[in-house]
């Protein structure tokens, strides 16, 4: 990549005012160290308290996620802590909101679970939601679950307008790997 | 019992549990790579130090600032354990602190103390 290219990257990211981009590899580390700088560059944004308080949920959520699920990791495949996989993770403010994107690659066995998992939450209301978290939250934890399997659960409770997600094909229709996308807006 | 004592990191709470005085307090951040992980130790010292109370005074303060998903999971874990424990005899009071913009956790307080009927839950206002 020339320097063109670098300039050419860093102005779109400025044209779509992206306040915070990360890709590579995620470890709790790197999460943590990320949610530090994170909320420092917002308290100097117009951020309301309110504001700041779930754009840090729905980023730690999005990040663990990716510590947890992505498809490719440097740690064993099989280990449930000190793991590191790999994603990419924005933060950014349009029109008085923030969204937070991230982006993983996932198994493609696993996108009918991951959309069963999605589909449901975007015709839901706000109070339907947070019904639906307090159900989950006192129920038995999903068997392929890391964490409580309210991930995506408090992300959408969180945003101000339904999620949206895709799954795109970077290596084409026959890789068993496909790209996750997440977005939610706060 | 031994008193248990973890001090807190960015992304883990303090936890005290001064078991000879009965007060048990969390404080700070809450989102561990893995809250099963964190939270098991502190269940099963929680589990010993209940197991053969009866009609003892425990106080309870929660001061967190955040908690990921996976860890309101364990933090509601701990609440049912504490409300069996005030179910069986004992007298649990919980002073849920927490700041007054912050409608989320202000909100799961209020939630624990539905789920709790036996705990005496204070939902206080951080100045």
């Amino acid at each position: 990549m020339s320097l063109d290219h670098f300039y050419r990257f860093q102005d779109l990211a400025r044209q779509q005012s992206v306040v915070f981009y990360y890709t590579g590899y995620f470890s709790q580390a790197i999460v943590s160290a990320m949610g530090d700088a994170l909320r420092q560059r917002l308290n100097q944004t117009d951020a309301s308290n309110v504001q700041r308080r779930k754009l840090f949920s729905v980023f730690i959520e999005m990040a663990q996620n990716v510590v947890h699920y992505s498809a490719e990791h440097l740690s064993a495949s099989d280990s449930t802590d000190q793991e590191i996989r790999r994603g990419a993770l924005w933060v950014g403010e349009q029109n008085g909101h923030f969204y937070v994107v991230c982006a993983n690659p996932v198994a493609r066995e696993q996108v009918g679970r991951i959309r069963d998992k999605l589909m449901p939450l975007l015709g839901m209301s706000n109070d339907d939601i947070k019904q639906l978290y307090k159900q989950k939250l006192r129920s038995d934890n999903d068997a392929e679950s890391k964490g409580a399997g309210l991930g995506f659960l408090t992300v959408a409770r969180e945003a101000t307008e339904p999620v949206e997600f895709d799954f795109i094909d970077e290596d084409g229709p026959l890789s068993p790997i496909t790209m996750f996308y997440l977005k939610a807006s706060i | 019992m031994q008193n248990l004592h973890i001090p807190a990191t960015s992304y883990s709470p303090q936890v005290d549990f001064d078991f000879a005085r009965h007060h048990l307090s969390l404080s700070g951040e809450s989102y561990p790579e893995n809250a099963s992980v964190f939270f098991a130790p502190i269940m099963a010292a929680l589990d010993a130090y209940l197991a053969p109370l009866d009609h003892v005074r425990i106080t309870v303060d929660v001061q967190l600032a955040y908690f990921n998903s996976a860890s309101t999971k364990a933090i509601l874990a701990i609440f049912e354990r504490l409300n069996a424990a005030a179910v069986a005899g004992n007298y649990v009071t919980v002073n849920w602190h927490s700041d007054p913009d912050d409608d989320t956790i202000m909100e799961f307080g209020q939630e624990i103390a539905e789920d709790s009927p036996a705990l005496d839950v204070h939902l206080l206002a951080l100045a």
